[in-house]
């Protein structure tokens, strides 16, 4: 899991030179292009890939919709149980609706170890279906 | 037949209060994720969210949350499976599923407050539930 979703990081950064052919270096932008090329044709996924800033921002508003948070007091970088104040079927309920949001099947190992806004957001950035 | 047959499989009890606590989580994970299907099956879409709804089983939950004895945990997990299968096997009507999870267990009682004025704290206990 942590490997394919390291590949197709690096699939996108590689990709993404295509766009500004001219601006690349020659070297990136022969991979670029091969990549790209190879790549984009042979996957309907990855292109649309979020982008980080689309992970935290919804990241955050499923947090403060939830009814017991104060939305004031959350932050990319907040601890369900220690700031928040929540328990741990609280916990359990915010990952589930994380789940919902981004259309995922989290599975409970790696549920139960998602505790904070921070690792949510790592955990859902690097996971190649969410969507 | 089907639902019978899996309803008469039940787990060993629970070794620890954590095991216990976990088949809680587990319980209340494959209820949320059967909650799309639930909305579909019930046609729900106009009354209720699944937010809503979520928060409706983790209050449920909640309401026991005072239980420690690892046993009771099993049972009452149990009784939640029952319920969620007789739910997703659509063993029950449309009202059902709004007079219990959408209105709510105190919905249409209006003034509960004062009957329970002149009562003692056991007496109300006694009236809640048994487990303690």
């Amino acid at each position: 899991m942590a490997m394919k979703a390291a590949v197709l990081r690096h699939i996108r950064l590689s990709a993404a030179p295509t766009r500004t052919l001219g601006l690349a270096s020659p070297a990136s932008c022969r991979w670029g292009g091969v990549l790209g090329s190879v790549f984009r044709s042979l996957s309907s996924h990855g292109d649309d890939h979020l982008s980080k800033d689309e992970v935290v921002d919804r990241v955050l508003s499923v947090v403060k919709s939830f009814p017991k948070v104060d939305p004031s007091s959350v932050t990319p970088d907040v601890h369900f149980q220690k700031d928040l104040g929540l328990d741990s079927l609280d916990n359990v309920e915010i990952v589930m609706a994380l789940e919902e949001e981004f259309k995922l099947e989290i599975p409970d190992l790696e549920a139960d170890k998602i505790d904070s806004t921070r690792l949510a957001i790592e955990y859902i950035y690097n996971h190649p279906m969410a969507g | 037949m089907s639902f019978t047959m899996r309803a008469a499989k039940v787990p060993p009890n629970s070794a620890s209060l954590d095991e216990a606590k976990n088949r809680v989580f587990d319980l209340f994970r494959t209820a949320c994720r059967s909650l799309p299907s639930v909305m579909e099956i019930y046609n729900l879409d106009d009354v209720v969210t699944i937010s809503q709804l979520r928060s409706a089983i983790s209050s449920e939950i909640r309401r026991n949350s005072h239980v420690t004895n690892p046993k009771v945990i099993d049972m009452l997990v149990f009784k939640g499976m029952e319920e969620l299968g007789n739910i997703t096997e659509h063993a029950k009507q449309r009202h059902h599923i709004i007079g219990q999870y959408v209105v709510g267990n105190h919905g249409l009682i209006q003034d509960s407050a004062s009957k329970e004025k002149g009562m003692s704290d056991f007496l109300k206990n006694f009236y809640k539930s048994n487990y303690f």
